[in-house]
């Protein structure tokens, strides 16, 4: 879905392709005045575009429209690109790489053509990889390229960590950074509620020796989407929401810190033109600023080990 | 005074009711609607003039009622399940409750004042915005009947200091009224959780829990809560960052020797201490420790400028009632008895990290704080114990 105004500075825009991400958009009606789907299979999308209108009364959002052409996403403010071919059952990230770069050589290009000052969130997996292919198709800065990263492991740590302690997500504290998939990064050092950092109070956390076993924790998280798609067949809502989220500190400007992916040669070790999730301050120029976690050397060599097999997987790749 | 259902048996009464009924469309619309002309004539008596002028009025509008809306269900209406109770309706009380209904958390509201015309006038201005509201009740009176089952009691009542008048003495006064307030507040609503809002908070709350009889976890004190806030935003923007992204605490009393608690600030897990070691010391070469200043000035900053503060603590209120009214167990600073903790020996109230659901104040978190920082509070309980020992009748 995406939106296009010429007249306000508030759209968005998703390719949507098998994905019901859009949907975790609508928990925020207020978001956009405009909003678009384009997608290549005509019948579904026409489908799911009447299927919102009819819920206009009860939206915020004035002006539904999908279309197979691109020429309809004119003047968008953000473009969030779910298109491509989703992880099979017991699938890894990486496997889907060549099929969903092929189809991003298709739809960058028409993006770009028709909205050049766009903010471009890819959400297509293996994330990390299709933000660095977005970005060198589209040509953009790199502050206007960025990826949903491990917004969602992040999310999913917090309430994994909520329900253990009996909080709300929003009191816990943690954050994941790095690859979005097997190799992400629970940085323990920063876990904390109410500034009281857990690793104080437990200095096994996140090792073997934990009695508490905070690592299953977050193997758990990484473990997360696999056991949703085992059971129904895709996620969806909240990696959603989590967009929806990103989105709203973009377009209402807040100027708020997401773990999100962006190019990070250069930072912690690593030597590689790759996309890996850091904590980043988002606005309506896009991604502004990029927050310095003190990391242990350990988490600083898992980050530069992702790298590697991520610039392993690009290098391979024909843009 | 005499109550709705009484009257809705009354002969006379009957008819109007069943009119203003189909006006309104609700039941319980009706009984309000009826209880405010009682009140605004004071005397029950005066409706038997009414009675001729309501079967006139009823006999002419029964026609167009009939025909436009069917009754279905004419039993007892629900109570409301999510009532919120504001006492006093000054800059605060009003600011309190306009947040609370622009944040959708109640389904019934009640204003309690003294000043009668004041307090009418807010709540018919409140009452003239429902179009754009989901509270659909809002009322108001100087009886405090109309606070009955409250889940949500905010205490804004109080008297300023008056230049040149001791602390003691303002307090004293303060508890003069809250012996008038309180009590009525449980009579009509004894399982309410009650949030004290009026200063100096701390000792008002601890006030408040010896005259309710409540247990501790159901009376907290709005405390730090805005100080943090407050803390929070201006750290952010010097930052770059919005306010939510900046994680810091402000605990103890609220006032002039609230502590900031540098270790634990933070901004996405990156501890702040850890990267500037002098953080809030006179050694930091940054000057962070002006920004606590900054907060604690900032209060009379806003008097100075405009007379009163009230948008923020309002803000303040409404999230401490969303967390309580749904249920969250999210964090906030309050002011909660803290007798025990941190080698505390005197029944004080001072706002430390809470968890808060609709219990209440379901347990406290317990910060690993400095020496320093343990010892001035310490330092705040001492002071206001020593102005609460000398209170009477509390």
């Amino acid at each position: 879905m995406y939106c296009h105004t010429p007249c306000g500075p508030w759209s968005t825009v998703v390719h949507y392709t098998w994905n019901r991400v859009p949907l975790g958009m609508q928990t925020k009606p207020d978001l956009c005045d405009e909003l678009c789907l384009i997608d290549v299979m005509e019948d579904k999308l026409k489908g799911e575009v009447m299927d919102l209108q009819h819920g206009s009364l009860f939206c915020k959002t004035h002006k539904i429209v999908g279309d197979k052409d691109y020429s309809t996403t004119a003047h968008s403010k953000v473009v969030v690109v779910t298109a491509g071919a989703r992880q099979q059952e017991g699938e890894s990230r990486l496997n889907l790489v060549q099929r969903n770069v092929n189809i991003f050589k298709f739809i960058i290009p028409q993006i770009v053509k028709y909205s050049p000052n766009a903010i471009l969130l890819v959400v297509s997996n293996p994330v990390d990889i299709l933000t660095y292919v977005a970005w060198k198709l589209s040509g953009f800065p790199r502050h206007r390229v960025i990826g949903s990263g491990t917004n969602l492991d992040s999310g999913r740590f917090r309430h994994l960590m909520g329900e253990k302690l009996h909080l709300h997500p929003s009191s816990c504290h943690g954050w994941i950074i790095g690859e979005h998939g097997d190799s992400s990064v629970p940085v323990w050092s920063g876990v904390n509620v109410a500034g009281v950092s857990l690793k104080g109070l437990n200095p096994d956390m996140g090792t073997d020796a934990d009695k508490e076993d905070w690592k299953h924790v977050h193997k758990m998280v990484v473990n997360g989407a696999y056991e949703v798609i085992k059971l129904k067949g895709y996620t969806s809502w909240a990696i959603g929401m989590s967009v929806a989220d990103l989105v709203e500190s973009i377009l209402k400007n807040l100027h708020k810190v997401h773990p999100v992916s962006t190019l990070v040669k250069g930072m912690h070790g690593v030597k590689e033109e790759v996309f890996l999730s850091v904590p980043c301050v988002l606005g309506n120029s896009g991604l502004t600023d990029i927050i310095h976690m003190t990391l242990k050397p350990e988490e600083e060599k898992q980050l530069s080990n992702s790298a590697e097999t991520l610039w392993g997987v690009q290098k391979e790749l024909t843009l | 005074m005499v109550g709705p259902r009484t009257l809705t048996y009354y002969p006379g009464v009957a008819r109007a009711t069943i009119y203003q009924r189909s006006y309104r469309g609700k039941g319980k619309q009706t009984d309000y609607h009826f209880d405010v002309c009682l009140w605004t004539c004071e005397r029950p008596l005066l409706f038997l003039h009414l009675f001729p002028l309501s079967l006139f009025i009823a006999l002419n509008m029964a026609s167009i009622l009939q025909k436009l809306i069917t009754p279905l269900f004419s039993g007892t209406p629900e109570p409301a399940r999510n009532k919120v109770t504001v006492v006093g309706v000054g800059q605060v009380g009003m600011a309190c409750a306009v947040s609370i209904l622009l944040r959708e958390l109640a389904d019934e509201l009640a204003l309690v004042d003294v000043m009668e015309d004041k307090l009418k006038g807010e709540m018919m201005d409140l009452q003239h915005g429902s179009l754009f509201l989901k509270t659909p009740k809002i009322v108001a009176s100087k009886d405090y009947s109309v606070t009955a089952n409250s889940r949500i009691v905010v205490v804004t009542a109080g008297v300023r200091q008056q230049e040149g008048e001791s602390r003691l003495n303002l307090v004293q006064r303060n508890v003069n009224i809250f012996k008038h307030i309180i009590p009525q507040i449980i009579k009509h609503s004894p399982k309410c959780i009650i949030i004290v809002v009026s200063n100096p908070v701390d000792v008002l709350t601890y006030v408040t829990w010896k005259l309710s009889g409540l247990p501790k976890h159901r009376v907290i004190g709005s405390g730090t809560n805005l100080d943090s806030a407050r803390f929070r935003y201006l750290m952010a923007e010097k930052l770059g960052i919005h306010a939510t992204s900046f994680n810091g605490w402000i605990l103890g009393e609220h006032g002039d020797t609230s502590v900031p608690v540098w270790s634990g600030t933070n901004v996405a897990g990156v501890n702040l201490q850890t990267l500037n070691p002098d953080i809030g010391t006179d050694a930091d070469q940054e000057n962070w420790k002006d920004t606590h200043k900054q907060v604690v000035d900032s209060a009379y900053e806003v008097i100075k400028l405009k007379g009163y503060t009230n948008w923020a603590i309002g803000l303040s209120v409404a999230d401490l009632t969303e967390s309580l009214i749904r249920n969250m167990n999210r964090i906030h600073p309050v002011s909660t008895m803290v007798k025990g903790m941190y080698g505390i020996d005197d029944e004080v109230y001072l706002s430390l990290p809470c968890v808060l659901n609709a219990g209440g104040v379901a347990s406290v978190v317990n910060m690993t704080l400095t020496d320093d920082e343990i010892g001035q509070i310490k330092q705040s309980a001492d002071t206001l114990w020593d102005i609460q020992k000398d209170l009477t009748d509390v």
